[in-house]
């Protein structure tokens, strides 16, 4: 989309982000499953994406994600010390430190990537970290900056 | 032919002319390097240029260009085919050598007549070219040695010879003199300013100071495919393509697919490649027969004068000398060719392959 | 200081040096810069012979980082059995660093190189000018004094050394290479770690994040995708790059401008920790693009998280190769 009807999307009231959040499979996706479970209402923005461990999560995902047109990503693991691989979780979090600082070094909104722990036994922690993401894009507005043109 | 003169001040007046009925392309300045883009302003176009760093192929062979354009229902595949082809292009401030680069990518692009390439066939039928000699010549340029001139005008539709404060304009082909029929408003040239158009011409031919006896090389590299030259000459590559990017006969290119799979679309692309990149020559079988840097070193070389004279009679290399000025490792063309023409007519080793 | 008489002794002492190792039977070749055949430009030279030293030159132009040609390793540095000659490499600080890198990384045999070490002064920055002097053809580079002297064909122009040398040069602080006796000759030092206040990207980092964005798109529009970068890069060295993989095809390979900004994006993920700051990136690029913020920027990154430098020593492992239980976690989402 050339970037006047994108300008046009973020003044309509009724624009919703889509989010794209991938769970690691032991903690947040069961946190977000216990969500669901409880009951717990949270913004239905997020699409997810199943992953055995935060660790998997390669950077290339991150972009491709924003590059297809995402609005935004949100990527969630276990507690540092409570991964299921032991150290998968560790390994991520040095790769989002990078990723992270690189995205604002360029000019790209931080917000619009966001990481966070969440384990199998936090659903409420789960809702309300999502709805904070969810809040946080929206405020943004839609993905100008990385989508392709396609005429 | 008639001769007339363009005056410097009056190159607006022409793009006016001219731009509603063609893509006007012309050189600019971006960022410091010289290519040749569509022009919006008259304002913008630099002719006081030695030689643009991008080269004009960039007009007619794209860096990247969409060959057609397909949309997915449930049931069917809708293919858009190129709607611009018919229009109009005009190139306009190119250099003879680049010109001449048009006519090497004929022979590619209509492939002995068995398969042609729609796309730029069809651009090329709708290009003029308005070209104009080189006063000053590189001291890398080389066009004299392989069959070129600074002020050769064979390739042109009109051509400019710049006299200072003026241009002398003159019809070549058919298409030129029509062209120039459209600019009464041109004043008529004097017996000076052809008689300085002249010594220009002489001028720029006698400064250009390499010289390369390509005859010679052309007759080594029939027997030199496993000559140990190679070894040496590959030494300082680094394998990047920027010699088969900025060359106005590079014609080699890879096709990509762009998927839209959240809106059922897609396109096929083609872009730039370089038989200098690793994978060009990768096989879906996982066998790459040019693994090597001095193989792949030796194809390029090999292709620009061994295969090109051997398949069509002529030479793949247009003298720009621009290979020269961009290499990163300053692998010298001139270099390389001075080595391959000292190679003794004794067996070589075989190459470390 | 005087650049030229510097570059005089420079020179002396790289040749002198590799006299000694091929004399000494230390190593059986030598790479090095030797004088390029056009303005602005150095090659590689691979010296085998004793009386070839003297084509060994340092000239404030040799850009190229010769630890490029250590990995993948060239054949013409293997012998004929495929396995690696003992190399002597002319190693201005930062192509010690690459040589550390790839030692670190196991890509190369620290026991089969000996690097001929030497106090670099700077590179001289070729896109800016050539940008200055504009289309007109250059004949003639040379230093004389502490000026550098272009020269066309009835002019002549002057420039300070000390403002157009390389971005990365002004504030290099590692300028002979980080080895110990065993593995250099020449000059060179034992650093653990160097201090690094990096004041000279302070001022972007507090731009908008509209202003950064535009000041990048501005920087990178031009871009070829001609790879040349990422060719001349002593770290990048994989046999499949990510741009040229297609199970999947994670991004486009067009010169429209997300293909472009994307590609320098992942490329500076991968070289985290890494870079090493010899700008060999920004000085072969053909159409000029400087990348200098960039790697200041990743240097940057693992001194504050992981006080971390590169290249200077083959045993620290690399910050991307670890992690730690204590690693700073701040940007993460929070709870309010």
């Amino acid at each position: 989309m050339t970037e006047t009807v994108l300008e046009e999307k973020k003044v309509d009231k009724k624009w919703e982000p889509k989010i794209i959040a991938f769970l690691c499979n032991w903690c947040s996706y069961a946190g977000a499953d216990l969500a669901g479970v409880s009951r717990i209402q949270y913004p239905p923005n997020i699409r997810i994406v199943r992953v055995p461990c935060s660790g998997r999560v390669n950077p290339y995902f991150i972009i491709k994600s924003l590059t297809d047109g995402w609005d935004g990503v949100v990527i969630s693991g276990c507690h540092p010390g409570d991964c299921h691989y032991i150290s998968g979780n560790l390994v991520a979090r040095r790769r989002f430190a990078i990723l992270k600082e690189l995205l604002e070094f360029f000019g790209i909104e931080p917000g619009r990537v966001n990481f966070m722990w969440a384990s199998a036994a936090e659903g409420e922690r789960f809702a309300v970290l999502i709805r904070k993401a969810t809040k946080i894009v929206k405020e943004l507005g839609p993905n100008i900056k990385f989508q392709k043109e396609w005429c | 032919m008639e001769q007339k003169i363009l005056k410097k001040d009056q190159i607006g007046k022409l793009y006016n002319e001219f731009v509603g009925e063609y893509n006007f392309f012309a050189p600019i300045n971006k960022k410091g390097n010289v290519a040749f883009e569509k022009i919006e302003n008259p304002k913008d176009i630099v002719l006081d240029y030695l030689n643009s760093k991008i080269p004009p192929k960039s007009v007619l062979f794209p860096q990247n260009e969409v060959l057609f354009e397909y949309t997915l229902d449930e049931k069917d595949v809708e293919i858009t085919d190129r709607q611009d082809l018919d229009q109009k292009i005009l190139i306009f401030g190119i250099r003879p050598c680049d010109a001449y680069s048009f006519e090497l990518f004929a022979n590619f692009f209509s492939f002995h007549g068995n398969s042609k390439d729609e796309i730029y066939l069809k651009k090329k039928e709708n290009t003029t070219l308005i070209g104009i000699g080189c006063n000053n010549p590189r001291s890398t340029c080389f066009c004299t040695s392989v069959g070129g001139n600074p002020f050769n005008k064979e390739n042109m539709d009109v051509f400019l010879t710049d006299l200072g404060e003026t241009y002398l304009v003159e019809g070549i082909s058919d298409k030129g003199k029509k062209l120039i029929q459209k600019l009464p408003w041109l004043s008529d040239a004097s017996k000076n300013d052809l008689k300085k158009a002249e010594e220009l011409a002489k001028t720029a031919e006698e400064s250009i100071t390499t010289k390369i006896d390509v005859d010679a090389i052309v007759k080594n590299l029939e027997t030199s495919f496993e000559h140990s030259v190679w070894d040496e000459i590959s030494e300082s590559c680094i394998g990047c393509g920027s010699c088969a990017y900025l060359c106005p006969t590079c014609t080699c290119f890879d096709v990509i697919d762009e998927t839209d799979h959240y809106n059922n679309r897609g396109r096929r692309i083609r872009i730039w490649d370089t038989c200098q990149s690793c994978l060009y020559t990768m096989e879906t079988s996982g066998h790459n027969p040019r693994d090597t840097k001095i193989q792949r070193c030796r194809n390029r070389i090999m292709h620009k004068f061994s295969y090109y004279p051997t398949n069509y009679d002529l030479l793949g290399c247009v003298g720009c000398g621009r290979c020269v000025i961009v290499c990163p490792a300053n692998n010298d063309l001139r270099v390389i060719l001075d080595k391959i023409k000292n190679i003794e007519k004794k067996e070589g080793e075989k190459v470390v392959a | 200081m005087v650049i030229e008489t510097d570059n005089k002794e420079i020179t002396n002492s790289i040749r002198e040096n590799a006299k000694k190792l091929l004399s000494e039977n230390q190593v059986d070749i030598v790479i090095g810069y030797s004088q390029g055949t056009i303005p602005l430009s150095s090659t590689l030279i691979i010296v085998r012979k004793e009386e070839d030293v003297d084509k060994l030159i340092w000239n404030n132009l040799c850009y190229i980082n010769l630890a490029r040609y250590l990995a993948p390793l060239m054949p013409q540095l293997c012998d004929s059995e495929g396995n690696s000659l003992r190399i002597g490499i002319v190693a201005k600080g930062c192509v010690g660093r690459a040589v550390n890198l790839l030692a670190a990384e196991k890509q190369v045999n620290l026991d089969k190189i000996k690097m001929i070490g030497f106090n670099c002064n700077g590179i001289v920055n070729r896109s800016k000018i050539d940008l200055e002097i504009g289309e007109k053809e250059i004949l003639d580079v040379s230093i004389s004094g502490d000026d550098i002297i272009v020269k066309g064909k009835n002019w002549e122009k002057k420039f300070p050394y000390d403002q157009y040398i390389n971005e990365l040069c002004k504030v290099c602080q590692i300028k002979s290479p980080s080895a110990t006796e065993e593995t250099c000759v020449g000059e060179c030092q034992e650093l653990d770690s160097i201090h690094d206040e990096f004041s000279d990207i302070a001022e972007f980092e507090s731009k908008s994040a509209d202003e950064k964005w535009t000041y990048i798109k501005d920087a990178l529009q031009v871009c070829t995708l001609c790879y040349s970068c990422r060719q001349a890069c002593p770290a990048c060295y994989c046999n499949l790059c990510f741009v040229d993989q297609n199970k999947p095809i994670w991004f486009g390979k067009t010169t429209e401008f997300r293909d472009i900004l994307v590609f320098h994006l992942v490329r500076a993920q991968h070289l985290a920790g890494r870079c090493v700051a010899c700008g060999a990136c920004s000085s072969v690029c053909p159409v000029g693009i400087d990348l200098n913020i960039i790697t200041r920027k990743l240097e940057k990154i693992v001194k504050e998280r992981f006080d971390y430098t590169s290249g200077l020593n083959a045993e620290t492992v690399p910050p991307m190769m670890d992690f730690k239980m204590e690693d700073a976690e701040e940007f993460m989402l929070e709870e309010d």
